[in-house]
């Protein structure tokens, strides 16, 4: 007893000191797999089939040596999950629980541990909750968590340092209760600060990834969802709704559900349920929206990093959609010499008056589509046409016209000039310089879709007439190739006739020689 | 031609009849051959002309002269059918990559500001060694190989 | 005019004693029969050879051998220089009929047994004017550096190397190393633009001489009738007059060749890049190529390649010696094997050219 009592404290103090950074993300489970059952379900905990496992009813002596001692390991293991089926002490610390000798029991020749060792516990909780099937993992239905963990980024933090995550630095020890019990750290009420132990620490988390942020449980705060989480609403996303759960990856992990590719699935995994987001008054078209977008095909279609996912604007932790104010900065961290003139413009201030959102008043938000010259115009679909008239009355209206003008003459002269030089090319004709000083013209059109930001004719025209001017050249190339080709032809004609002429006289003057030889003249 | 008039004079020196037919049919003939020549003279004459162009695909290229080169600025020059730009940063390291913006095909340049290579277009960013590090180009620009002579900077396609 | 003319001739003849060559040539008579029409061929390569010296003497003024420059100059010369696409279209054009009119003149002399004594020296510098243009062909098929040219010329190395003993050096020499590089590009170079020109030129003079001294080879059917029978024409002016009424034909053939069909430029050579499809040699070496291919890949104890090498080494060196095996003859007698051979002969490079390009 007397190594026991000296053991116990210091194995609190360790229990104590290992779960509590981490009492972080079972309940994820449940939460992130099912959105449209998002309260966690109830993870059936299960004990081991070990020899040693009383049965309920069976006289545990452990406990009753270390409650006498007001052990608080024992306490806290009194309404344990694991307890109430069947899980002995020993079945995690080894030991003979059947003897009320504290030599006998605590014999190592047993297979007492004391303390498991801090890396050795995924193992001791993965003999119930791993790959390993029983009459005990069926009977209470347990899930390989153990599989999930392995190779997650958790895990490797365990293989570097004892003190990174494993099971009860979320789950807690001794105390384990369900997942859908709110006093189990990983129940959605309280997951969030779970995580938070560690990674709120920044002394903590040098350890192991110094430049990863702290700040989560700071900006998830001030997001929706952190708000609505605060008043109590455990159906919004904690941290394990994105991140999952036992499988944590990091970011950069193209597995991980919020590597850039995958985040839009994500998002919609709750946004886009109709069932689920009754309650809240928001759309759930944003994803459906989003695929079809520019931004949506760069990001998943063409596997473009740089193309901008969900949080890119509404921010991850800090969830919230821009504000009317802000839209135009969000844009603005791609779109940058768009929102330089955009703010220069005279729509910057009548639309800031109107409390119109910027950018998408005319390209929308989640359904961003590509542009084309018809956007300029006095018709629908065209946005200009929600304020604008091709009426006197309208300051705007002949400037508008002049930038349509230059935007169709841009692309009608580079049309024209590829179609010319097509045609001089399949003539035979070598045109490929002309062919590559078109790809000016490209650049004009890509620096004058820039400029129409402005919303002023002559900055348009700067950018765009260089264009125009070089189409116009390249089309007088192929004219000219056209015409080369032809003077060739003629050219042809031409020399074909001289010669044959020259060969007709040359046959008469043969014959008139060989007449006179034969003396028919003289 | 006119060797086999001039053989059959020699054969036949003083031919009275038929001699403005023969004659006639000589002088087209002579009209023939000057048609003839003239058609095969021109385009060689033509030909042999300095052309207007000179030659232009390249391998490597004189880019500038070393002296017109301040450090920390760049010269966008014409390499091949594609522009080009050439960089002396502060360090006095010469550096030299296409001048195709890897986003959307604009012409690059040199801002001695931020000390990077800048796209006006949208405001993409590569570094000194070309890699793309803001704004939308997906690609690093394809480096080029810099060497000197003399006072020529010549810029070649690795 | 004529006085003009007269002036002129006086003159020379001042300075030149021309009145012997004039006297030969009025007395010069080409046989007029029914094979008359191949008699032509002659002057009709000689012609095409002509045509490639003036072209080919154009294109040496912007033409660039090497690796950044071949390939550059002649898209140069094919696209900025004016009728440089001209030029180079005839070139291209003529030198493949050139080698197709020599091959018919050479059949029509073999058919007719033009050969026979005392023309085995005519015949013998003919085959080595076909071969040095079949040199100038391979020689000038790589300048242009494109990726055809080159791995024609590759494969066409590779199977001068199969040859024993000799095979590999003369490849090496030819390739200027044991690949096509631009080494190889500087060497077809030098053969292409002096040393076949130069020789081709000396036996050309050789060749010219031979039939103008010997005249026109008489139709054998002509020991068998009586000389009355036997009709002729001057050779001057009548049948040089033909002469070049026909090259004004062919001009004008080669004229509307070239500009309705002008010669592709290709891809420039990527020596890296793995060979297209369809590598196949110029059409006049197809023949051989495309034999190559039936022979099997061992015949013993030596390669199929080898022995299909030697077969046409040893064809070649029968069909250069035909004035010496057909000894027996040469007084009149007829010699049908002779024509039997022929026949074979030509129906075996159609049937394998047609194979080939199919």
């Amino acid at each position: 007893m007397t190594t026991v009592r000296r053991w116990i404290p210091i194995a609190a103090a360790l229990a104590a000191l290992v779960a509590a950074p981490f009492v972080a993300r079972a309940q994820s489970d449940s939460a992130a797999a099912k959105p449209e059952a998002p309260a966690p379900a109830a993870a059936a905990p299960a004990p081991s089939t070990s020899q040693t496992a009383a049965q309920p009813g069976t006289r545990d002596e452990c406990m009753t040596c270390h409650l006498d001692q007001d052990s608080p390991e024992a306490i806290a293991y009194k309404h344990d999950i694991h307890r109430e089926r069947g899980v002995t002490c020993a079945d995690c610390h080894g030991g003979d629980p059947h003897s009320d000798d504290q030599d006998a029991a605590m014999n190592k020749a047993k297979g007492f541990i004391g303390v498991p060792k801090k890396q050795k516990i995924p193992l001791l909780c993965g003999s119930c909750h791993g790959a390993q099937e029983s009459g005990f993992t069926s009977r209470y239905k347990l899930k390989n968590v153990l599989a999930d963990y392995h190779g997650s980024a958790h895990e490797r933090s365990l293989e570097a340092n004892p003190n990174g995550a494993q099971c009860i630095s979320c789950h807690g020890v001794h105390g384990i209760v369900s997942v859908t019990d709110p006093k189990s750290p990983v129940h959605p009420s309280r997951v969030v600060d779970t995580c938070a132990k560690c990674h709120g620490d920044a002394r903590y988390m040098r350890d192991f990834n110094p430049s990863l942020p702290v700040d989560q449980k700071e900006k998830y705060l001030t997001s929706i969802h952190g708000q609505r989480h605060a008043k109590g609403d455990w159906k919004v996303a904690t941290c394990v709704s994105c991140h999952s759960n036992h499988n944590v990856q990091q970011v950069k992990d193209p597995r991980s559900p919020v590597y850039p590719t995958q985040i839009p699935a994500t998002c919609a995994r709750c946004h886009a349920n109709e069932k689920y987001m009754a309650g809240y008054d928001i759309p759930t078209t944003q994803y459906r929206d989003y695929k079809e977008s520019v931004h949506g095909v760069a990001l998943l279609k063409k596997s473009d990093l740089n193309a901008p996912a969900c949080n890119s604007c509404h921010g991850n932790h800090g969830a919230a959609p821009p504000g009317v104010a802000s839209v135009i900065a969000v844009c603005g961290q791609c779109h940058q010499s768009n929102e330089e003139l955009y703010q220069k413009s005279p729509h910057q201030a009548v639309f800031a008056g109107k409390k119109l959102p910027g950018c998408v008043v005319c390209h929308s938000n989640h359904g961003v589509k590509p542009t084309s010259d018809a956007m300029v115009a006095f018709v629908k679909p065209s946005p200009c046409a929600d304020c604008h008239r091709n009426d006197p009355s309208d300051k705007a209206a002949p400037a508008m016209l002049r930038i349509r003008g230059l935007l169709d003459s841009l692309t009608a002269g580079q049309k024209e000039a590829e179609a010319i030089l097509e045609r001089a090319e399949n003539l035979g004709m070598d045109v490929s310089d002309a062919q590559y000083s078109l790809k000016d013209v490209n650049q004009a059109r890509v620096k004058a879709r820039v400029a129409i930001h402005s919303f002023e004719e002559k900055e348009f025209e700067e950018a765009a007439r260089p264009g125009i001017v070089v189409a116009a050249t390249a089309h007088a190339a192929g004219e000219e190739a056209i015409k080369e080709h032809r003077f060739r032809r003629q050219g042809l004609v031409v020399s074909t006739l001289i010669v044959t002429l020259a060969a007709l006289l040359l046959w008469l003057k043969i014959r008139q020689i060989e007449r006179r030889q034969r003396g028919e003249i003289v | 031609m006119n060797a086999f008039t001039l053989w059959e004079h020699r054969m036949e020196p003083a031919p009275k009849q038929g001699m403005s037919r023969r004659s006639f049919l000589d002088t087209l003939l002579g009209i023939g051959a000057v048609g003839w020549l003239g058609t095969v003279l021109y385009p060689v004459v033509e030909y042999l002309k300095t052309p207007a162009l000179s030659e232009a695909e390249v391998t490597s290229v004189v880019a500038a002269n070393i002296k017109n080169l301040k450090p920390n600025t760049g010269v966008v020059f014409k390499f091949g059918h594609d522009p080009a730009i050439l960089i002396l940063g502060s360090d006095g390291k010469l550096r030299a990559f296409s001048g195709v913006c890897t986003h959307l095909e604009c012409t690059v340049q040199y801002r001695p500001d931020l000390q990077k290579i800048w796209c006006a277009c949208h405001n993409g960013m590569y570094d000194l060694n070309g890699r793309n590090i803001a704004g939308p180009p997906p690609r690093p620009l394809v480096e080029y190989k810099v060497s000197q002579k003399g006072d020529d900077v010549i810029v070649s396609k690795v | 005019m004529p006085n003009v003319l007269q002036k002129a001739q006086e003159w020379i003849r001042e300075r030149l004693n021309i009145d012997p060559v004039i006297e030969f040539a009025s007395h010069k008579t080409v046989p007029a029969w029914k094979g008359s029409f191949w008699y032509y061929f002659g002057g009709v390569s000689l012609f095409f050879f002509i045509v490639q010296v003036a072209t080919g003497i154009l294109l040496l003024m912007y033409y660039q051998p090497g690796e950044k420059t071949a390939f550059e100059s002649v898209r140069f010369i094919v696209t900025k220089v004016k009728f440089g696409w001209l030029v180079r279209s005839i070139h291209s054009w003529a030198a493949n009929l050139f080698i197709l009119s020599i091959f018919i003149h050479m059949f029509s002399v073999f058919f007719t047994k033009a050969f026979r004594r005392p023309r085995e020296l005519t015949w013998y510098s003919g085959f080595i004017l076909l071969a040095l243009a079949l040199g100038f062909g391979f020689s000038g098929y790589l300048l242009p550096w494109n990726t055809l040219a080159y791995f024609a010329t590759k494969v066409g190395t590779t199977i001068v190397a199969v040859v024993p003993v000799i095979g590999g050096p003369i490849m090496q020499f030819l390739r200027e190393g044991k690949d096509v590089t631009t080494a190889t590009l500087t060497r077809f170079y030098g053969l292409h633009v002096a040393i076949f020109p130069a020789i081709f030129t000396a036996v050309l003079a050789l060749h010219m001489l031979l039939i103008q001294t010997q005249g026109m080879h008489e139709p054998e059917s002509w020991k068998t009738i009586p000389a009355s029978q036997r009709k002729s024409m001057p050779f001057f002016p009548n049948f040089i007059l033909r002469d070049v009424l026909l090259w004004l034909i062919v001009l004008n053939v080669l004229a509307i060749l070239a500009v309705l069909f002008p010669w592709e430029l290709g891809t420039k050579v990527d020596p890296f890049a793995p060979a297209p499809g369809g590598i196949k040699p110029e059409w006049y070496f197809l023949f051989m190529y495309q034999a190559l291919k039936y022979f099997p890949a061992k015949m013993g104890p030596v390669d199929g390649e080898v022995v299909g090498i030697i077969f046409f080494g040893i064809a070649g060196l029968l069909w250069f010696l035909v004035p010496l095996w057909d000894a027996k003859t040469p007084q009149g007698a007829r010699n049908r094997v002779i024509n039997y051979v022929g026949i074979g002969v030509v129906i075996f490079m159609i049937v394998l050219t047609a194979v080939g390009v199919r």
